[in-house]
């Protein structure tokens, strides 16, 4: 089966992340790896647009909670965009919204991010 | 306000039977006159004979000082004409000294010799006790002492002048009486004269159709213990779930199946009290565990057990009172023997069995199936299990779908899942279809599919049966969806909380609990229910009024 694919583009020193489908364990390790390789290329701002991811289940929250990490420890900024009211409370209910930017899409992040120095 | 002598329920308890025990008290007491015929209290089982027996012994103990009560439950480890003379005699005595002045001390009397009765008896004065027993010890040989023993209550109406009102319990296990090895059924013949003395009523109960049985059935007045009153089933039921904490009301038609019989109504209550707040359909679901599993089951299949000893006479009896429940018409022995491959002593050995212990009736030898609808499913669900080896989890939903109303509006989807590798998306994907179907708000549905994700992988991630298989239903009543995500795993979550299991270290791992606590914000409510099959978690979602107009348009076009 294959219910998780994932995309990624950079311009300048930000990168958008789309991941799609089922968020689970190997789904959120893809998406933290590939974060991984743009935060070890110096890219210091990241969009996870979530636009057509389906499900998230609680274990691959669990990872997310190791990519915010990762970006604090790499002084970056996360933003999160076009999240389903559901998927939105749960990262609420796991206190995961307060450590990113949440942006009803991607161009509002980028606009934001980019007024970023 | 006293207590009773013997293991009761408190009075405030024992409910539906005021009338009875009042009239019955109310007899015995007129036994000074001598008008006061002996009876045998017939009933099915669970009606409640032994209790009923015990609450007018506390009645007769406590409220009047006109006619002495003597209770004796014959005991099966006590069938030799020695033993049971002696044991008879002691507690007749011990109760009797007991019962003037109302020392209920006296009660104790596990271990007491007939020396130490006659101790008690010179203490108080009571010389015609001493006589009694010297006449006891003198007895040339068991009978004469049996005999001796068996008019003490006469003999003291005789010498102190108040009649004594004997109620005795198991009575049929006295055929059982011996002396020597084997049982002489001749021995109960003993009891014959002192059941038509004068001033010395007798309440004889026990199994109904074994004492019918009996030459001394022909002696007594048959009263019949009745099932309880509908509207006193519900007290009782009320009462029993009250005691545990436990909301709602049992389902009418449950209760007219349960038929009146505390001893069903205390199983069912006890079952269902466990959950603080039981629908409808928890209390059928229940009563179809406590038939396949529960506490019902197991007491009507050690009386099973008990009247046929040989694993062979025990199948054929099963089937063959499976049989006789489902033949539309009574069967002869003759028709019976038909489909029997072995003697006739052997078969009529069978059907004697079963008629005596209370599964079919027919004393002329023309069998047809009792009319206890409880006893009938018990037997339908033991031969599926026992004899066509059917797994207690389809049985389960067997009887459930057969027994529960269908309610015109409920609509129910079952799909099974191998426990492949995102297998819950698929749980998911339906769930959706699902609320589609029916119309309900999507951004609910898609809550409800989080949950489902999330309990699917509670069930995979904690099977630790041999079936790999998840086992999904969706009820839908009205706007109200119940979700069942059922699989042969082992407990994961702490009952009495329902918090996940773990140590807290390993709580501390980020996403442990994180899946019980998201269904817990997503369900209005959700339950881990322990199955036949190994856990089931149920996931409870009432839908938003305003979208019950889509469901109707979806259903006029069905």
């Amino acid at each position: 089966m294959n219910n998780f694919s994932i995309s990624s583009r950079s311009a300048q020193d930000v990168a958008v992340i789309t991941p799609r489908g089922y968020i689970n364990d190997m789904g959120a390790i893809r998406l933290e790896k590939t974060s991984e390789q743009f935060l070890g290329r110096g890219i210091r701002k990241l969009v996870v647009n979530f636009a057509d991811v389906q499900f998230i289940n609680t274990i691959g929250i669990s990872i997310f909670t190791g990519i915010v990490q990762k970006t604090r420890e790499y002084d970056s900024l996360l933003c999160f965009t076009n999240l389903k009211k559901i998927h939105c409370d749960i990262f609420d209910m796991v206190g995961l919204i307060k450590h990113v930017k949440v942006f009803s899409n991607e161009e509002e992040a980028i606009t934001f991010l980019n007024g970023r120095g | 306000m006293h207590s009773m002598p013997f293991n009761t329920l408190p009075n405030s308890d024992y409910i539906g039977r005021h009338n009875e025990l009042t009239n019955r008290y109310e007899k015995i007491c007129q036994a000074g006159i001598g008008m006061t015929r002996s009876i045998m209290l017939a009933g099915m089982r669970g009606i409640g004979k032994t209790e009923f027996l015990k609450q007018l012994f506390g009645l007769l103990f406590w409220k009047q000082d006109r006619v002495a009560p003597f209770y004796y439950s014959v005991h099966d480890a006590l069938l030799s004409v020695e033993a049971f003379s002696r044991t008879y005699l002691v507690q007749f005595l011990c109760q009797r000294l007991a019962f003037e002045k109302k020392e209920q001390a006296l009660f104790s009397y596990e271990g007491m010799s007939l020396r130490d009765v006659s101790l008690l008896a010179e203490d108080r004065g009571a010389s015609w006790v001493k006589t009694i027993i010297r006449e006891y010890e003198r007895a040339a040989d068991p009978i004469s002492a049996l005999r001796v023993a068996l008019e003490a209550p006469h003999q003291s109406i005789l010498k102190t002048g108040i009649p004594v009102a004997i109620l005795l319990d198991e009575f049929h296990r006295l055929k059982e009486l011996s002396l020597g090895a084997a049982p002489d059924h001749r021995l109960v013949s003993l009891f014959d004269d002192p059941i038509t003395r004068n001033k010395a009523p007798y309440i004889i109960t026990g199994n109904t159709n074994e004492i019918l049985e009996m030459p001394v059935a022909g002696l007594l007045e048959h009263v019949a213990l009745k099932p309880l009153e509908y509207a006193d089933a519900l007290s009782l039921a009320q009462s029993l779930l009250e005691r545990q904490q436990s909301k709602g009301a049992i389902p009418p038609l449950l209760v007219r199946r349960l038929g009146g019989n505390p001893l069903y109504l205390t199983c069912l209550c006890t079952k269902a009290g466990v959950t603080a707040q039981n629908t409808d359909r928890d209390f059928w679901n229940a009563y179809c565990e406590e038939l396949i599993e529960g506490r019902l089951s197991g007491f009507w299949t050690s009386v099973f057990k008990n009247s046929f000893s040989n694993f062979s006479s025990r199948k054929i009896a099963l089937s063959l009172c499976y049989k006789t429940y489902h033949s539309r018409e009574p069967l002869s022995l003759e028709q019976i023997a038909e489909s029997f491959e072995g003697t006739t002593a052997e078969l009529e050995t069978i059907v004697h069995g079963l008629y005596g212990a209370g599964f079919i009736e027919g004393a002329f030898g023309v069998m047809r199936p009792v009319e206890d609808l409880v006893l009938r499913d018990v037997i339908e669900a033991l031969f599926q299990k026992e004899i066509l080896a059917q797994p207690a989890h389809d049985l389960q939903q067997e009887f459930l779908d057969r027994l529960l109303p269908q309610k015109s509006d409920m609509t129910r989807f079952d799909l099974v899942l191998p426990m492949a590798k995102e297998a819950e998306l698929v749980a998911a994907q339906c769930l959706d279809q699902i609320g589609k179907n029916l119309g309900f708000d999507q951004d609910t549905i898609g809550q409800l599919q989080i949950a489902v994700i999330e309990s699917c992988i509670n069930a995979i991630e904690h099977s630790g049966g041999a079936e790999r298989k998840i086992y999904l239903s969706v009820i839908v009543e009205e706007n109200r969806m119940e979700i069942g995500i059922e699989s042969s795993g082992r407990e994961f979550v702490v009952q009495q909380t329902g918090e996940p299991f773990g140590d807290r270290e390993g709580m501390k791992t980020p996403g442990r609990g994180w899946g019980i606590k998201l269904m817990k914000r997503v369900a209005d409510e959700v339950r881990f229910e322990k199955t036949a099959r190994g856990m089931k978690t149920v996931l409870i979602k009432t839908f938003n009024k305003a979208m019950s107009g889509k469901k109707e348009e979806f259903k006029n076009r069905e």
